[in-house]
């Protein structure tokens, strides 16, 4: 993975620095707090419910087994031992003090890392795909393209009090697995016939109170003139995007409000004048920072299948043992483009034992030396808050199980009900409308058998506190949305949304329920589902092909109150 | 200083300058800054003796084919200040004729956490080559200073609680930079 230079490192520590000072002139009441907020929030720490919280910036969701220590003593020496993994690929400390916030920066520089704009109206931290530079699917690594646009956008002064957040994926593979079309830009990096790389430029998607799906506005992008489009891009949103409500002032709204092929104009109008300037991209800086992406040293492995390792493996394992790693080979493996090697994903989703994407200081340690022993000292973060193992050898794969079960990271859910995806919620967010994690919890439990869950494959369900949409509840096939009605907490659900390229934003099926009430609801939904689906075909298909009547029957079948007029929350500044 | 007067948004004593390539400093100001309320009619004696004004865009949008108003800015004791929602491209003649008419032109900042005015300065400097000063006026503090400077201001009205040995020492945090902007080139390490 990329390694700072003087330049990187330099800045780092510069940052640190003067948010040291930031935060002497506020605790000394010379900067007010009105006036520290922005500040603070763009170097990623927030003022919760109960105390700050501090987001730390994993790039593109790449980490060390180094950088993964130091998290794990963070959590122990500053918070309460442990750190929430997030929908953007961060990690999130729940407890940390003000004062002590510049010696959390300082440590994590020590070991290349930041907080730097993973909150506030500026350029947020780059998504892209877990399984880059692995993925079978893959057209392009993203990875250069993730970390050349990663020090670009780094303290970039025109666009640092931009109307809103901006977020940035990046994919470069077949499938889409950075939910590419809900971000302000999605870039999608792909080849053209003479082999040259170039980008397609998706604008305006993203959830929250409208969610939107991005729209095509700029094909075959040459990756050099990134930069200038980018900027004329930021321009115009900075220009005129709006600023009177908060609530309209993503770049989504302006995008809608112009159509994207005026938007689209007037950032050409603008490009035209920069296109040909010095900002772009330079070949020698992409070989310096793509000399870090190469491939690890792989060894000449034969590939194996999985039948081929059950059976490897069988004299090794008791009964209980074959099925759960059967399960675990079927359903946390994904395939690898080096023979003889796969991508393990550790679950982060115990059935309700801890909130999803947490990770106790001690898992976090036990984690860093997997990656040590199995995969090249490297991680992954993925958005559904899970890590990934991305180059493990196949036949180190019982290994690998028997040591990450201790820590209980081998539930064998990936991409299954209990795999779901929850923001904090109003346990700890002061933004949220309602909790999350109990009801994550509840349903985790309510479906706590693996034979059930892998009969029902894949389905995902998505759950948010307030309509912030953290838990991308929105591109959920099964949608819970925390509410507020007269201060007490109800919840929405929404249908039938995806993520991929196939991407669709869920629908309300009407009134909203009781926290009590929604694992029956789900399981009314599913119940629907099973009755219904037709062979292999998966809870999107049958929903897909049933449309919304039969699951809102069934949700609403025990329902307490049959109607309910629901109050959405403000759109504050959320992840 | 009028506080008072309504016609004055600012008058401050002294300006921070930052002149590319230079070093930070404090200086008298020279210029008060006019609303364009209470237009009576060519350029208003803001304060008795005091002749230069920053006017804002849209009077001279109204006013610059007056034979007054344009002897006044040959004269020197004319600068035009721009506010946030202002779309200086859509004005582009007018600026391109500022150049030469106007000593001084800033950038307004109706709330300090508002960055539209950094696209201004941006403009100014890249697309109309305005090579004269660029001052940030209205809500400007100290913790917007750096990006100011880097897209292209060049001297600050620092709102008036803002502590201004605190503001000089801003500058000099960074000794780096990730991108080109007006003020210096993106650091490349020495190969």
């Amino acid at each position: 993975m990329y390694k700072y230079d003087a330049i990187d490192q330099t800045l780092v520590n510069q940052r640190v620095t003067q948010f040291r000072d930031q935060v002497i002139r506020r605790l000394d009441g010379t900067l007010p707090e009105e006036e520290f907020r922005p500040l603070r929030l763009q170097n990623g720490l927030y003022h919760q419910r109960h105390a700050y919280m501090l987001r730390v910036a994993i790039p593109y969701g790449l980490l060390s087994s180094e950088q993964l220590r130091t998290l794990a003593n963070i959590a122990n020496k500053y918070d309460r031992g442990y750190g929430h993994f997030t929908t953007r690929q961060n990690i999130q400390y729940n407890w940390v003090e003000l004062e002590e916030t510049p010696n959390i920066l300082a440590d994590l520089a020590k070991v290349q890392m930041h907080a730097i704009q993973t909150s506030g109206n500026c350029i947020r931290n780059i998504t892209s795909d877990p399984f880059a530079g692995v993925a079978g699917d893959e057209y392009v690594d993203p990875r250069p393209v993730c970390e050349l646009l990663r020090q670009w956008s780094t303290l970039h002064p025109e666009f640092a009090h931009l109307p809103r957040k901006f977020k940035f994926a990046i994919n470069g593979a077949k499938e889409d697995r950075t939910v590419l079309l809900c971000h302000d830009v999605g870039i999608e990096l792909k080849k053209n016939p003479q082999g040259e790389l170039i980008a397609d430029i998706y604008a305006g998607g993203g959830m929250g109170r409208t969610p939107i799906l991005g729209q095509l506005i700029k094909q075959a992008l040459p990756w050099q003139l990134l930069p200038s489009y980018l900027t004329a891009l930021l321009r115009v949103y900075n220009r005129f995007g709006r600023r009177d409500n908060l609530y309209k002032a993503r770049i989504k709204i302006l995008v809608k409000a112009l159509g994207p092929e005026e938007f689209a104009r007037q950032v050409e109008g603008e490009w035209i004048h920069i296109a040909k300037g010095d900002d772009n991209f330079i070949q020698s800086e992409w070989d310096r920072v793509a000399q870090y992406f190469t491939k690890p040293d792989y060894k000449d492995l034969p590939a194996i299948s999985n039948d081929e390792l059950n059976s490897k493996f069988a004299a090794e394992l008791n009964a209980n043992e074959r099925i759960a790693f059967t399960r675990w080979l079927e359903r946390n493996i994904r395939t690898h483009q080096v023979s003889g090697y796969a991508s393990v994903i550790l679950s982060l989703k115990p059935h309700g034992t801890a909130a999803p994407g947490d990770a106790t200081a001690v898992q976090m340690s036990a984690i860093a030396d997997l990656a040590d022993q199995y995969s090249f000292s490297e991680l992954r973060v993925t958005h559904e808050q899970n890590l990934v193992l991305a180059d493990v050898e196949q036949t180190e794969l019982l290994n690998l199980w028997r040591a990450a079960k201790k820590q209980n990271l081998v539930i064998p859910n990936i991409g299954l009900l209990t795999d779901l995806i929850a923001c904090p919620g109003g346990d700890f967010c002061s933004l949220a409308n309602a909790k999350s994690l109990p009801i994550a919890k509840a349903i985790q439990e309510r479906f706590d058998d693996l034979d059930y869950l892998h009969d029902l494959g894949d389905i995902s369900l998505n759950i948010s506190g307030c309509i912030n949409s953290c838990g991308h509840h929105h591109v959920g096939n099964i949608g819970v949305l925390g509410v507020d009605k007269d201060g007490e907490e109800w919840y929405q659900i929404t249908l039938g949304g995806d993520q991929g390229f196939d991407a669709a934003i869920g629908k309300v099926i009407g009134p909203s329920f009781y926290a009590d009430e929604i694992p029956d609801v789900i399981t009314n939904i599913i119940n629907t589902y099973v009755a219904q689906r037709n062979i292999d075909e998966s809870f999107i298909e049958t929903y897909r092909r049933l449309g919304v009547t039969p699951f809102k029957e069934a949700a609403y079948l025990h329902a307490k109150k049959k109607s309910k007029t629901e109050a959405i929350g403000p759109e504050g500044i959320a992840s | 200083m009028s506080q008072e007067n309504p016609n004055l948004i600012s008058s401050h004593k002294d300006i921070l300058h930052f002149p590319k390539g230079g070093k930070p400093n404090l200086r008298p100001n020279e210029w008060q800054t006019w609303t364009g309320e209470q237009d009576e009619g060519g350029l208003p004696d803001l304060e008795h003796g005091a002749h230069k004004v920053l006017a804002p865009f849209h009077w001279w949008i109204q006013h610059h084919k007056e034979q007054d108003i344009l002897a006044c800015a040959k004269n020197g004791q004319i600068g035009i200040w721009f506010a946030a929602d202002d779309d200086i491209l859509k004005h582009a003649d007018l600026i391109e004729e500022g150049k030469i008419l106007w000593s001084i032109v800033a950038a307004h900042f109706p709330l300090f956490r508002d960055g539209r005015s950094f696209s201004t300065a941006a403009l100014l400097r890249d697309r109309f080559g305005w090579d004269k000063e660029i001052r940030a006026i209205g809500d400007v503090l100290i913790d917007q200073l750096l990006q100011g400077a880097r897209v292209g201001f060049d001297s600050f009205e620092l709102r008036h609680d803002q502590n201004p040995g605190v503001a000089l020492k801003q500058f000099d945090l960074y000794t780096v930079t990730m991108q080109n902007s007006w003020r210096d080139k993106r650091s490349l390490l020495k190969v």
